[in-house]
């Protein structure tokens, strides 16, 4: 080692959160001298998921870590509720092959996993420096050569992995990203509500280690673009729903979100889900919702941007994915670094590679497939028309009092085609063939 | 010169959740103790100021210590010693002295021992007192300066209500308070530099010590309980617009006692 490789490592992480940690995993484990800045007091002391984490996507790219990580339920059943007010409706779906291993999908909760998995890159020989703060990138003759951290500190390295999440502060001071626009982001709060295992299993009818997924929408935004979500864990459940900036600043009277989440778990449907949990975490956080459109450039000389902080993200109402993406793009941003060590050559040219690598995987692709949603999912009827229709028809159905009932099928044809044969609902049913 | 800081893990107080009362001490993060911190802030200041300093942090932790002894040793620290053998866990303040003393003296040379004047857990702070006495060194405690000079060493002492300054023949031991200094945060460059330093794992045996006489086996004083105080919610919730909201909190709070005395 010369003296001016000593004052530098070859790849600084910036942010511990999946995506950084799976790049940073797969880097130590080929020998890469590698380190990963985290502002936390720990990899996931602030990170936040909804959580659930789809495995059939994952499976083989980080395949020796999922056997033992410490992953929360499997979950065996789906809902989705459409909330109106004072009624709602459910659909769930129980399927045999989400009991089937390899599991479908498991619940997750960051701060545990994170924390391990920072472990794990530990253990590979990646270097983890916690409670430090990247601030901005170092940038000489025009590339990127290391990160500046507070007053007097720096990291000098060959290649900048951007993983700061998604307000990236690096992409940004890298120049490889605009000023956002509000309606890119919708904001989330999520409680972790603590209540023993076998409550959980009781409440939610599952068995040991089965998890239960449930996802609502309808009047609990009060009108505002969002939803709402609850997962299982082992011995909590996350609780917690999210609201698009731009409706939320846009609404008169104002809200803030936690009131809206109050007004939630207030509900009868939800309440007595939690009754006698414990609040042991309570957090705010932002999501990416512009989807491919809003995407910065990926890489540059000397940086390459993954996981949120890259705009890999998608809300799609009935669930926000961006773990998968998170680990597919860490992984395959070292794969680009790996390749460019080989020639020595960390140019924008060279880390082309990893969009290259990007664009032929699922999540390019699905950001792609689904890039009309978020357009799909302004639409107010969205959220109080359809589930307050879809709740009258069902309660009109079920609702008997002293007055003779209809037949069923008078019941359904007439409310069915009051409610939904009119100009706004032919437009939305073909508005949802884009999606 | 040989300087020895005596540092220990604790679980990180600000991620310890109380439930029934108790403490939950499962898979909180260990972190040094904020005046440790000042212990060995305090022994770098002297081995910038003074020639031919050598600093040695002796510390007791668990075996996750590899990453959390890098700290000391980029703030200044040559060498470490860790205490981390399992026989060691649970020790009483006067077990901590014992094993503190035995680890200093097969050092083989100190002439000044700095602490913090407490532990930020327990804070007890029997120990420093019993490994001067163990060691049979001078003590001065609660120091708020600290001057080394000719074979002396010259301290201020925070009294609360006054200062009090002493002066002791080296070597001597000093337990410091948190206004002695403001602990640096280590460069990146010194943590990563810090790795190569030299450190020695001692377990009992190295320090001549039998299994009964260390860690649990060998308690002087026996913790019979250590709960939270009880706090009970009231529960109330203000309701109307924020000004009559915040009178009906202000209302609450006076009827309390919080306000208004
Ligand atoms: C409420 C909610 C529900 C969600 N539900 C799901 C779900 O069910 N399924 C799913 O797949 N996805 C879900 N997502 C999205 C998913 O959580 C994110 O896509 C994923 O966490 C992104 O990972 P990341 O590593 O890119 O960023 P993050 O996990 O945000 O990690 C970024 C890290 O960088 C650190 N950092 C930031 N700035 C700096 C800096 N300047 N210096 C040092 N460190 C820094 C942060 O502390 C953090 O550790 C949800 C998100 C939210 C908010």
């Amino acid at each position: 080692m010369t003296e001016a490789d000593e004052e530098k490592v070859e790849v600084v992480v910036v942010g511990a959160g999946l995506a950084g940690l799976s790049a940073a995993y797969v880097l130590a484990q080929a020998g890469v001298d590698t380190v990963v800045v985290e502002r936390g007091d720990y990899p996931g002391a602030k990170n936040v998921t909804g959580g659930r984490i789809y495995m059939h996507p994952l499976r083989h790219y980080l395949p020796d870590l999922w056997d033992d990580a410490p992953l929360e339920r499997h979950v065996t059943r789906e809902t989705i509720t459409m909330m109106a007010e004072g009624a709602s409706t459910a659909i769930t779906l129980d399927n045999d092959k989400f009991r089937e291993e390899p599991y479908h999908s498991y619940t997750i909760l960051r701060s545990n996993f994170d924390r391990w998995f920072g472990d794990k890159v530990a253990e590979a020989g990646g270097f983890v420096l916690p409670k430090y703060r990247a601030d901005d990138v170092l940038v000489e003759d025009g590339r990127v050569v290391g990160i500046v951290m507070g007053e007097e500190d720096e990291i000098r390295a060959d290649v900048v992995v951007a993983a700061d999440g998604v307000l990236s502060l690096i992409a940004e001071k890298a120049g490889l990203r605009q000023a956002q626009q509000p309606k890119h982001f919708a904001v989330s709060a999520k409680e972790v509500i603590e209540l023993p295992a076998k409550s959980i299993e009781e409440r939610f009818n599952l068995g040991p280690g089965e998890g239960a997924a449930q996802l609502y929408f309808g009047t609990l935004t009060k009108g505002m673009l969002g939803g709402g979500f609850i997962y299982t864990n082992q011995d909590s459940i996350s609780l917690g729903l999210v609201v698009g900036i731009e409706s939320l600043m846009e609404r008169e009277p104002k809200i803030e979100v936690h009131e809206i989440l109050e007004d939630f778990k207030a509900r009868p449907e939800i309440r007595n889900l939690v009754a006698d949990g414990e609040i042991v975490e309570y957090s705010a956080h932002a999501i990416p919702e512009g989807g491919i459109n809003a995407m910065p450039k990926l890489y540059s000389d000397g940086i390459v941007v993954i996981g949120e902080a890259a705009g890999l993200g998608l809300n799609m109402l009935i669930t926000v994915r961006g773990m998968e993406f998170a680990v597919a793009s860490g992984v395959m941003a070292a794969e680009a670094i790996l390749k460019a060590r080989e020639k020595g050559d960390y140019s924008a040219d060279s880390l082309a590679h990893y969009e290259e690598l990007l664009k032929d995987s699922f999540a390019l692709q699905d950001l792609e497939t689904f890039r009309h949603v978020l357009g799909f999912m302004e639409n107010p009827r969205l959220f109080n028309f359809y589930p307050q229709a879809v709740c009258d028809i069902f309660t009109e159905l079920m609702w008997i009092d002293e007055k003779p009932k209809p037949k069923i099928s008078t019941t359904v044809i007439r409310e069915g085609v009051g409610k939904f044969l009119n100009w706004s609902t032919i437009k939305d049913g073909l508005g949802m063939l884009r999606i | 010169m040989d300087v020895i800081v005596c540092m220990k893990q604790i679980p990180d107080l600000q991620q310890i959740r109380i439930k029934d009362r108790e403490p939950i001490l499962d898979n909180v993060p260990l972190v040094w103790g904020d005046l440790d911190k000042n212990a060995i802030e305090e022994a770098s200041k002297i081995k910038e100021a003074v020639e031919d300093v050598k600093v040695t942090v002796v510390a007791l932790g668990s075996d996750k210590i590899e990453q959390g002894i890098l700290e000391p040793l980029a703030m200044g620290a040559d060498e470490a010693v860790l205490l981390t053998d399992p026989a060691f866990a649970g020790s009483d303040s006067m077990g901590t002295a014992k094993v503190l003393a035995k680890a200093i003296e097969k050092t083989g040379s100190y002439d000044l021992v700095i602490l913090g004047e407490g532990s930020t857990d327990n804070y007890s702070g029997v120990v420093a007192s019993a490994l001067a006495e163990l060691l049979n060194l001078p003590m001065i405690s609660y120091v708020r300066e600290l001057e080394v000079q000719d074979g002396k060493v010259k301290a201020v002492r925070n009294m609360e209500e006054s200062f009090e300054v002493m002066e002791a023949d080296l070597p001597a031991l000093v337990t410091v308070a948190q206004e002695i200094n403001e602990p640096r945060l280590p460069k990146f460059m010194a943590i990563r530099k810090a790795g190569a330093k030299p450190r020695h794992e001692w377990g009992p045996d190295d320090l001549g010590l039998a299994a009964d006489e260390v860690g649990q086996n060998a308690l002087s004083v026996e913790t019979l309980s250590n709960l939270a105080p009880e706090q009970d919610r009231k529960n109330i919730i203000l309701k109307g617009n924020l000004a009559e909201q915040i009178d009906a909190l202000v209302d609450a709070l006076t009827k309390e006692g919080v306000l208004g005395r």
